[in-house]
């Protein structure tokens, strides 16, 4: 079965077989992220050593494109610190914007792009972004969907 | 029912029906369009673009304040219109049709122009767990206002209304129902003549939401014997926009204005205005004129094909889809009442509803997926959202086929 619009490939591998699943072993920071309106719920923690994520791990009732960015979210986050993500995200919300074709250092995470076309689902892929920038400034709660 | 106008016609034809629809013809995704979100809003026939279009080329002026001759055409299109939506309806003359911009504008209506003068701390407002939120919401506003509550009649599994308990909770306190005739994510039918009789013994007025009724069977709100009867008409082929409340005559009379402004008035004097009656002190303001006249023409159309045609068709396709679907492994239907109308929400195991329309409307098919503005019924079934997918009489079988290829294919691949 081919893979298509949003759904590629690796979205699907990754909405099937995420990694990082779970909880990690205290210290972490966690934060919830909470689309009511869609139901899109998921739990990410962090572990932020030096000014670095040195773990990362995530739960949640999700639908394939926030599961599957949550998982691929999680390669991109080992290692960075707090700004270099904060750029990263605004250039992902960029990216599935259509503002830009590809942004290299998202790697596996432009798979995404065909949500350009998709704006109603865009929330869907900023929800683990959101969700990880929240447990990184110490936050509880994050979502990217507007007040009704 | 029982008017002449809905009697069944062997002429019916639904593809040629179906030829009447434009925008039908259209690809999406370079797929032939399958339009299943009738029940979100319906398609617009050839003959009520035209009449808006006709509307604004020809005839456009505003209603009710000038003497030429435009004004009267509009005045004579606007209340024509009127008057065939309360044929149509069953309402006993076009003075008990309120013109409203649909069925959420008919409730508030009723919520605060009748409802809340009269509610006081203690009293309650009953509905049921498969309305809307426009069933709800309005309701929870006046009651936050008036120390009132709002109450829930229960249903059971299958998502049919438990009449009993219904009953039981029309108490003395209780000083409004609201019913939907048929749930926008169920496509249950709810027994709204014996709901109405119920609550008149107990002197309850009875509103009922016939937003997805109206536009998908015969409805006569007089046999029905409801107090209020709110309905939408971009839902039954005609323009966004437009909708009505009915009411009997000395009900509306006895309800103050809503809004306040030009049209709803006899003589304004900074000492205190009079208002003019029903249903016109309830339409302040320039109306969805243009939009009323589609509606009309939507109404005639209606007619043209007879409502229990509609009726008949729909119940086909449902039957039709209900069996196969039924062959999509994990697929569960959200909503089994008997005689329920051509509503299917359906859960797949695995899939998230959002994943599988995104899908679907890859495969050219448009179906809905969400809460359905009803979070307390997904709260009830422990969902975050459906999949819907909703027929009108100008769907096909070979629409079915190709949509349940299309989920039976799209449920592989999320697997």
């Amino acid at each position: 079965m081919s893979a298509i619009g949003p759904y590629r490939d690796i979205v699907l591998d990754h909405h099937r077989a995420p990694r990082r699943l779970g909880r990690l072993a205290p210290p972490a920071q966690a934060a919830e992220g909470v689309n009511a309106l869609c139901g899109d719920r998921l739990r990410i923690e962090v572990r932020v050593e030096q000014d670095r994520v040195t773990a990362y791990a995530f739960e949640g009732e999700c639908c394939a494109i926030a599961t599957a960015t949550a998982s691929l979210l999680g390669d991109l986050a080992l290692g960075r610190g707090r700004d270099d993500l904060a750029l990263l995200e605004r250039g992902f919300a960029t990216l599935i914007g259509g503002g830009i074709a590809e942004i290299a250092e998202l790697g596996a995470l432009n798979a995404l792009s065909e949500l350009a076309r998709y704006p109603a689902r865009r929330k869907c892929a900023l929800l683990p972004f959101a969700t990880l920038s929240a447990a990184l400034r110490g936050e509880s709660r994050a979502t990217t969907e507007l007040p009704a | 029912m029982n008017a002449p106008l809905h009697e069944t016609s062997p002429t019916f034809d639904p593809l040629r029906a179906r030829a009447d629809f434009p925008l039908l013809t259209r690809s999406v995704h370079g797929k032939p369009l399958v339009y299943f979100d009738s029940a979100n809003t319906s398609q617009k026939p050839a003959v009520v673009i035209e009449a808006v279009d006709r509307f604004y080329r020809q005839h456009n002026a505003n209603v009710a304040r000038a003497v030429h001759a435009l004004s009267e055409e509009a005045t004579t299109a606007y209340e024509g219109a009127r008057a065939a939506l309360a044929r149509f309806i069953g309402a006993g003359s076009p003075g008990e049709l309120v013109l409203t911009s649909g069925t959420t504008m008919a409730i508030n209506l009723v919520a605060y122009s009748n409802l809340q003068p009269r509610l006081q701390p203690g009293d309650t407002v009953l509905v049921t767990q498969m309305e809307h939120h426009a069933n709800i919401v309005p309701w929870q506003l006046v009651c936050a206002r008036s120390g009132a509550t709002l109450k829930v009649a229960p249903i059971s599994e299958r998502g049919e209304l438990i009449v009993e308990r219904f009953v039981e909770l029309l108490t003395p306190e209780v000083r409004l129902a609201g019913v939907t005739h048929v749930s926008n994510v169920l496509g249950t039918v709810n027994p709204v003549r014996e709901l109405a009789h119920e609550c008149r013994r107990r002197g309850i007025p009875l509103l009922v939401d016939g937003s997805q009724a109206v536009p998908h069977m015969p409805v006569d709100v007089q046999s029905i014997g409801c107090d209020f009867y709110a309905f939408t008409g971009h839902k039954m082929c005609g323009p966004t926009g437009t909708g009505g409340l009915w009411a009997r005559r000395e009900r509306l009379e006895s309800m103050p204005p809503f809004f306040g402004g030009g049209e709803m008035i006899r003589e304004v004097r900074f000492a205190g205005t009079t208002f003019a009656d029903p249903p016109h002190r309830f339409e302040a303001g320039t109306p969805n004129i243009a939009g009323f006249v589609g509606l009309g023409a939507a109404v005639q159309y209606l007619e043209g094909l007879g409502m229990a045609n509609v009726l008949a068709r729909e119940r086909e396709l449902l039957a039709y889809a209900t069996d196969a679907l039924h062959s999509v492994p994990g697929l569960r239907i959200v909503g089994e009442a008997s005689g329920k109308a051509a509503i299917i929400s359906f859960l797949v195991a695995g899939a998230h509803a959002h994943d599988l329309a995104t899908l679907l409307d890859l495969e050219g098919i448009a179906v809905r997926s969400g809460h359905h503005c009803a979070h307390p019924l997904m709260q009830f079934y422990g969902v975050p959202a459906t999949c819907r997918a909703s027929f009108a009489f100008y769907n096909t079988t070979d629409e079915i086929d190709r949509f349940v290829a299309a989920l039976d294919k799209v449920r592989r691949l999320l697997a």
